[in-house]
């Protein structure tokens, strides 16, 4: 069963029993055709609650209080009964149906298929130590953990980016620092920081700002790639810190998009 | 490289001249973009690790468009540079970098979205083509869901695609992918 379309049906027919029913011009809801649509109406719920109820796509107790608002409004559809009393129950099934059922069950479906998704992104990636990470990452993603996702993933870019910077040697990383700090282009004018390291570890104590901001230095990046490689650090940042931003799958997944292309698939930075 | 552009050059004209008027502008720039790109020798640069073989669905190897989305492309007068505003990357792997999806309302953004989709498998697979899953994923993310009217905004617009059986995939017919066109070069001016 299509379950997303069982539900916008549940609910566009429900919509149209509201409108019905508000056009009425009596108390009372008492036409034998509109009580029997109701009905109807009610039986398409049926199958669709019960396979709402035996997945872990959305929470059951919200499938249950629908239902039970169901139960109600079939009861009053046994006989001509009070309009204001339909309008309550039809507005609360609609209201919960789109917001804690079907918009909750598209959500839920993405992050069902996002793993898979993310799999195939990351399949031509060989290096173990960014397949640690990237598996960790996935895994998060598909128990719905998207910002942690997010940050696991970045972990993989920030290995990548170290391993490329370091192999040109600690002299020659201070010195092209330095030369990004002289540099007075548009890009790099507002870099001021002084750099000197000593180890290789030593690098991971830089901002990775600096150090993507390095990469289009050296020309690894190209002003596009730049970019949106710091559109992907942003989001990074703002899943690593308290923040009240909630990435969805559809971001994720253009995340990992832009990750694997501009830094982990990059033979530049091989 | 000046020597080969002399000799093709006469072609490129030829091939511009059998494209209507208002687009050979666009014919021209497109085709010989296309042939520095062709004939471009690539810088040297130190030989990549040996690639681990790509499955499907895998991100885009660098190069660009495929070929099947050029002919859309170029009927419907779009750069390389127009695309790249509403795609990246603008081959497999592409995503739609639109932050709000044009469109007034729920319903007109919702048929952009769903235009927009087309376009971006296209540029995956060749097809013009999108599921209802996707699409309904992406209107919750660009806040166009709107469920009551799902199913009859589609069928409002269902000139804009090919004829389908309810719940079936969404493909584009020739007014939708005008209008996808349309709506790639809106993005493009930032309206």
């Amino acid at each position: 069963m299509d379950v997303a379309q069982a539900l916008e049906d549940v609910v566009e027919e429900l919509v149209s029993i509201q409108k019905d029913v508000n056009k009425l011009k009596t108390a009372s809801v008492s036409g034998q055709a509109l009580r029997k649509r109701v009905k109807d109406t009610h039986k398409n719920w049926l199958p669709v609650a019960g396979v709402l109820e035996v997945g872990n796509i959305v929470d059951t107790a919200q499938v249950q209080e629908v239902s039970d608002t169901w139960t109600a409004l079939v009861k009053l559809a046994n006989s001509a009964s009070p309009k204001k009393q339909y309008k309550a129950l039809l507005k609360s099934i609609i209201t919960k149906t789109e917001s804690e059922l079907l918009h909750k069950f598209i959500k839920s479906s993405a992050i069902q298929t996002i793993g898979d998704t993310l799999r195939k992104l990351v399949q031509p990636i060989a290096d173990p130590e960014l397949l640690k990470y990237l598996d960790e990452s996935i895994r998060c993603a598909e128990t719905n953990c998207v910002r942690a996702s997010v940050v696991l993933a970045w972990c993989a870019v920030a290995h990548m980016v170290h391993k490329k910077l370091t192999s040109l040697g600690i002299a020659t990383l201070n010195a092209e620092f330095a030369r990004m700090k002289a540099d007075k282009g548009l890009m790099f004018r507002t870099f001021m920081k002084d750099y000197v390291f000593s180890t290789d570890p030593d690098v991971q104590e830089a901002a990775d700002a600096h150090l993507i901001l390095l990469c289009r230095f050296l020309t690894y990046l190209d002003d596009t790639q730049y970019k949106h490689l710091k559109g992907a650090l942003d989001l990074r940042n703002g899943c690593g810190h308290p923040t009240g931003y909630q990435p969805d799958p559809v971001k994720l997944q253009a995340y990992y998009v832009d990750i694997t292309q501009l830094v982990l698939l990059n033979p530049k930075l091989a | 490289m000046l020597d080969k552009l002399k000799a093709d050059f006469d072609g490129i004209i030829e091939l511009v001249n059998k494209t209507p008027a208002p687009l050979q502008e666009t014919a021209f720039k497109m085709i010989l973009e296309q042939w520095f790109n062709a004939n471009t020798a690539p810088k040297p640069v130190p030989p990549p690790p040996p690639p681990a073989p790509l499955g499907p669905g895998a991100p885009a190897a660098p190069g660009g468009v495929p070929d099947a989305v050029k002919p859309f492309l170029t009927a419907n007068a779009i750069t390389t540079e127009i695309l790249e505003k509403g795609f990246h990357p603008t081959g497999p792997g592409a995503q739609l970098l639109a932050s709000s999806i044009p469109g007034n309302g729920k319903a007109n953004k919702l048929v952009s979205l769903s235009l927009l989709l087309c376009v971006k498998q296209a540029l995956e697979s060749g097809s013009f083509t999108c599921t209802l899953k996707e699409l309904r994923e992406l209107a919750v993310h660009y806040d166009c869901y709107d469920s009551p009217n799902f199913s009859a905004t589609l069928k409002a617009n269902k000139n804009y695609y090919n004829p389908r059986d309810k719940g079936a995939d969404l493909e584009l017919s020739g007014p939708g992918r005008r209008k996808a066109g349309e709506i790639i070069k809106s993005i493009a001016a930032g309206e």
